[in-house]
């Protein structure tokens, strides 16, 4: 698949499961990964999960507004650079963001 | 030294070089680098240079409110993310944007920039 549409497609269940499925996003982490939220340092999904789905909104959505990606290195991983806006329930105006992931395959069995 | 440490002089050299020598900022980058800016991608440090160096503005300052980074891999990469403004010379107000580096460790200890993502925020 071309990457440029890997990327969106990933992005894309991201931030859908994130605003319909928060807890959902524990499959998309593995023990060696690591979130850095506003400054903040998590590490493995469970905590990560626990991060995000202890964060003081509850219904929220993303809309995004740039995906870039690029291939990061010889292990066959991307690089994916999202910004857009983030819209809380009950607040007048959206939240700009920027976001980075690292989508990396999965260890081979 | 401290990763976030490294990751800062890292930053700071790296606008320090654009905002006051940009063509020396080729040495940052090698032949598989990779560099989108504002969508447009390059590839290899000569062609980097060049998209950097022809940019539709002479001086410029960039001012960093933010800068994150993680370990990357196997191989002693860093994944470094950049907030700021940027202000251009004889414009009133600064424009915002983000920045993400991929830097990979040189025989000689260093760091070079292996990708380079780089977008504007528009309010």
């Amino acid at each position: 698949m071309d990457p440029d549409a890997l990327a969106k497609a990933f992005v894309e269940h991201y931030y859908r499961t994130f605003d319909t499925n928060r807890a959902g996003l524990g499959n998309l982490y593995q023990e060696g990964s690591m979130l850095t939220f506003e400054g903040a340092k998590t590490q493995g999904a469970q905590a990560i999960v626990a991060k995000l789905t202890s964060l003081p909104f509850q219904q929220c959505q993303h809309n995004v507004t740039t995906v870039d990606c690029q291939p990061s290195g010889p292990a066959g991983g991307m690089l994916v650079f999202v910004s857009g806006s983030l819209q809380l329930l009950g607040e007048q105006h959206p939240l700009k963001f920027s976001q980075v992931y690292t989508p990396t395959p999965p260890l081979p069995l | 030294m401290d990763p976030d440490a490294v990751a800062k002089a890292f930053v700071e050299h790296y606008y320090r070089t654009f905002d006051s020598n940009r063509a020396g900022l080729a040495n940052l980058y090698q032949d598989g680098s990779m560099l989108t800016f504002e969508g447009a991608k390059t590839q290899g440090a000569q062609a980097i240079a060049a998209k950097l160096a022809s940019l539709p503005f002479q001086q410029c300052m960039h001012n960093i409110s933010t800068v994150d980074c993680q370990p990357s891999g196997p191989a002693g990469g860093m994944v470094v993310f950049v907030s700021g403004s940027l202000q251009l010379a004889g414009e009133q107000h600064p424009l915002k944007f983000s920045q993400m580096f991929h830097l990979m460790p040189t025989p000689q200890g260093t760091f070079y920039v292996l990708n380079d993502i780089f977008r504007l925020n528009y309010a």
